[in-house]
């Protein structure tokens, strides 16, 4: 993983267990505001204020029309849905494990066919936190667990993420399922020391409901507000009929 | 060297905040708007007045800054830190942040030098509550304002803590 600046080619965009990414020319903004009532009384200094209600949004996402099995017209073409969204963001190269990642689910508000210097583009965006879906955490940037590849064997690697230090503020894993020949149990196990056996020992901190991965699908799984996450993160699945499956998962620690 | 005067440009400006943890770093910056206390003008006209006449109100400070997308890892003032790093950090959190925007006259900023901010307490400082993001270039975007009841920020020539 590297550090330090990027440009937007790098970056990936994931709708639903399906990768846009090779037909998307942009998306944005990522968008994490906060309401700000203001609380100034007569005695100030200076005028002051509280956060309030968070605004999250990833944004309009504008790509080719393509209509191919994986392509956007298969993905988005039903808008006034919600859709779970991770924007994996890659730093000089494509997204790998411990990138940043903006994550979460939100309202597609509708599916647009525009012209663009004669290009047929489709403009998508996107709202608001879809208030069906609430989850208790305001945060939508985290980190890469999984990069997008396919597996054949369970984990017994180290790390992928290191969050320099254990909380028990929670979090909430996103899983993105793109491809599989059957069906996958998928985790996020955690650990205060970074070895295999201590992962094995310390076991899942998040475990996704999801198994079919013979269709895309994408989940979100939130922990409890004050679960404890250790430092360190890695991916694991446990292979059903499937010999292969090919997702992407991140985690926003609380 | 010592504290120069006169006239500068943007290149010796650095923008200093505290991160989660309330310890001060260095980010990168392409735009800082804001920095100052702005008065707005209570209009205190009455008919018989042979002009308008206002008087200045409660003063506010929002800070308005921006530039490239970066998860270095954080390191002491004078290094570079991530701004993903500090930024996803202090969003939205309600600590009062010590803040120092230092304007260096034609080199690094050295004491003695302008400088406009304040060192945070629990009662004074300023909050993070926005930071985006626009992939299409690559660049964030962060606004600052104060905690309620706080100190008012100022300019002066030494280092905030």
């Amino acid at each position: 993983m590297a550090t330090g600046r990027t440009v937007k080619r790098h970056a990936r965009f994931y709708v639903d267990g399906h990768d846009l990414s090779g037909i998307a020319r942009t998306f944005g903004p990522l968008r994490w505001e906060y309401d700000m009532p203001d609380l100034t009384t007569l005695t100030d200094e200076v005028a002051g204020s509280l956060p309030d209600h968070a605004s999250v949004s990833v944004g309009a996402l504008r790509t080719v029309l393509t209509n191919t099995a994986s392509g956007i017209h298969a993905a988005v073409e039903a808008a006034g849905t919600p859709r779970i969204i991770m924007a994996p963001i890659g730093i000089r190269a494509a997204p790998l494990a411990g990138d940043p990642v903006f994550a979460g689910r939100f309202l597609q508000g509708a599916y647009k066919m525009v012209e663009d210097a004669g290009a047929i583009v489709m403009d998508v965006p996107f709202g608001e936190w879809d208030a069906a879906g609430f989850i208790d955490y305001d945060k939508p940037w985290g980190h890469l667990v999984h990069a997008n590849g396919a597996e054949t064997v369970a984990n017994n690697g180290t790390a992928s993420v290191d969050g320099l230090a254990s909380s028990a503020l929670g979090g909430y894993g996103i899983l993105h399922v793109f491809d599989g020949d059957g069906t996958c149990t998928f985790s996020i196990q955690h650990s205060n020391t970074n070895t295999d056996g201590a992962f094995d020992a310390a076991g899942n901190v998040l475990a996704f409901d999801g198994t079919d991965a013979t269709e895309p699908f994408a989940e979100i799984k939130a922990l409890g507000k004050t679960a404890t996450v250790n430092r360190y993160l890695r991916w694991q699945i446990v292979l059903g009929t499937a010999t292969t499956v090919t997702f992407a998962i991140g985690f926003v620690r609380g | 060297m010592a504290a120069q005067t006169g006239r500068t440009v943007k290149r010796w400006v650095t923008f200093i905040v505290d991160d989660s943890a309330g310890t001060l770093r260095e980010i990168p910056v392409d735009s800082i708007n804001g920095v100052g206390l702005e008065y707005p003008e209570a209009d205190v006209t009455a008919f018989q007045d042979a002009l308008k006449g206002v008087l200045p109100d409660t003063p506010e400070c929002t800070i308005e800054i921006g530039g490239p997308f970066d998860n270095s890892v954080a390191a002491a003032v004078g290094t570079l830190s991530g701004s993903h790093t500090v930024l996803s950090g202090i969003n939205g959190a309600g600590v009062p942040l010590s803040l120092d925007v230092r304007v260096g006259m034609r080199h690094a900023w050295e004491s003695g030098e302008p400088q406009f901010g304040i060192t945070s307490s629990a009662t004074s400082g300023f909050l993070c509550m926005s930071y985006n993001v626009d992939m299409a270039t690559a660049k964030y975007t962060a606004k600052f304002a104060m905690y309620p009841g706080s100190a008012a920020p100022a300019w002066g020539t030494a280092a905030e803590t």
